[in-house]
């Protein structure tokens, strides 16, 4: 086949080609092969049967893959989901000043000797715009035949990645949390980032509590005593309510 | 209620500025100037319409809280792909376990059928089959590579090497060159 040019009889090789055509080469060897192309029809032609397929990959692109569904709807749901963020979370540390943070501080210091306790035992919770928790179509009876605390395959880098993105965390941090599942996949949870959150190791409503949850909800749903989607609905919305439901008051 | 709180959180961050926010007008400026290529992208990875469109969506929720907390503006444009490209494979993985579970023998190729109906002439369906028999790093490649980003930009993207960008769109480039020379 074609090679790097080196012999007087060589040709040009397709990569050396496709890169002179896409400008992907150095000053120098672009020179040489310039000065190849100019001397060798073989490889002018091969030069030009590259470019063809080019253009009909461009062709074939813009009419197998045109969107096809009008935009309007969709730039106005992005439009509130981004209206929503934007309320729902805290902004950006680098932009508050001095006076507006010690308002804050004292909003805080309130709040915290009006509610007391409950902030504290609120624990950790999912982000519901970013976390709503989905469901798999599964039947009671796959639920039922794997067990409650059966593996499941680990959670990829990148997408745990996502998930602090999403959550506006620092990947630096990302140590101090397990990415799980909100509904767990046992209890017919999906395997999508809209189903999964950042829970930290070090709180109180850690993981290890979620998990005697998920085992106590496997077993109602199983021995019937509790419809599936009302485990899958109780969990997603506020799991730690439904572990003082299901479990008992206390950790 | 929620425009009041707004107005709050945009008096502790300085900006005073009652409504919706220059970032949000942003993001929304480059929603406007990418769905229509990452759609494109991400039917050429197979992804139904509804799904490209929920994750067009996320991306640029992910670039709203990129933004927001500051962090790079250099090559937005690879960022969105970036982002686009992952949730993706994250869609497909997903799609892949629903079929396990439903197990009902009718795994249809969500991206095939709209292909089908949109590619007119034969020699066109042809080449798509061709297309679609590359290895599927190939594919992403000249994909990208037709949205106009350059060998670097695909690599990062993609997360492989300079030279796996090139070979790639060599080995793909050759082969569709050859099956257009045999039509």
């Amino acid at each position: 086949m074609r090679t790097r040019l080196s012999g007087a009889d060589s040709h040009l090789s397709d990569a050396d080609l496709i890169r002179l055509a896409d400008g992907e080469l150095g000053s120098g060897s672009a020179r040489s092969v310039l000065g190849h192309l100019e001397a060798c029809w073989q490889c002018r032609a091969r030069l030009r049967e590259l470019e063809g397929a080019i253009s009909e990959f461009v062709r074939l692109r813009e009419e197998a893959f045109a969107p096809a569904i009008p935009a309007a709807g969709a730039r106005a749901m992005l439009r509130a989901r981004l209206s929503e963020e934007a309320r729902t979370t805290t902004p950006g540390r680098f932009h508050i000043s001095i006076p507006a943070l010690a308002t804050g501080l004292l909003v805080l210091v309130a709040m915290l000797v009006t509610f007391g306790g409950t902030v504290n035992a609120d624990g950790p919770k999912p982000r519901l715009s970013i976390t709503p928790g989905e469901t798999r179509p599964v039947s009671l009876a796959e639920v039922c035949a794997s067990s409650a605390d059966s593996a499941a395959d680990p959670i990829p880098e990148s997408v745990r990645l996502q998930v602090f993105a999403a959550y506006g965390m620092d990947p630096a941090q990302a140590d101090a949390y397990e990415v799980d599942y909100l509904i767990t996949p046992e209890l017919g949870g999906a395997y999508t980032v809209r189903n999964l959150w950042p829970q930290p190791y070090s709180a109180r409503w850690n993981a290890r509590v979620k998990d005697r949850l998920e085992h106590r909800l496997h077993q109602l749903v199983c021995s019937g005593q509790l419809d599936l989607h009302a485990a899958q609905r109780d969990i997603s919305t506020d799991w730690i309510g439904a572990y003082r439901k299901y479990v008992g008051p206390g950790i | 209620m929620g425009s009041s709180l707004q107005a709050v959180v945009g008096l502790l961050v300085g900006t005073g500025r009652p409504g919706r926010s220059a970032l949000e007008e942003e993001v929304t400026a480059f929603y406007d100037a990418f769905r229509g290529p990452l759609l494109r992208y991400l039917a050429s990875m197979r992804i139904a319409p509804a799904d490209g469109e929920e994750i067009v969506q996320e991306v640029f929720l992910a670039l709203f809280r990129h933004l927001r907390d500051g962090k790079s503006r250099a090559n937005l444009r690879g960022w969105l792909f970036r982002v686009a490209h992952n949730l993706a494979l994250k869609n497909r993985h997903a799609k892949v376990r629903h079929a396990v579970v439903e197990a009902s023998g009718e795994s249809v190729d969500p991206g095939m059928n709209p292909e089908q109906l949109a590619v007119g002439n034969q020699r066109q369906a042809r080449l798509l089959a061709v297309l679609r028999a590359l290895p599927e790093q190939d594919q992403y490649c000249l994909s990208l590579r037709a949205e106009g980003f350059r060998y670097r930009e695909i690599a990062e993207i993609l997360g492989i090497s300079l030279g796996s960008v090139a070979n790639a769109l060599e080995r793909s480039l050759s082969r569709l060159s050859r099956a257009g020379g045999e039509a």
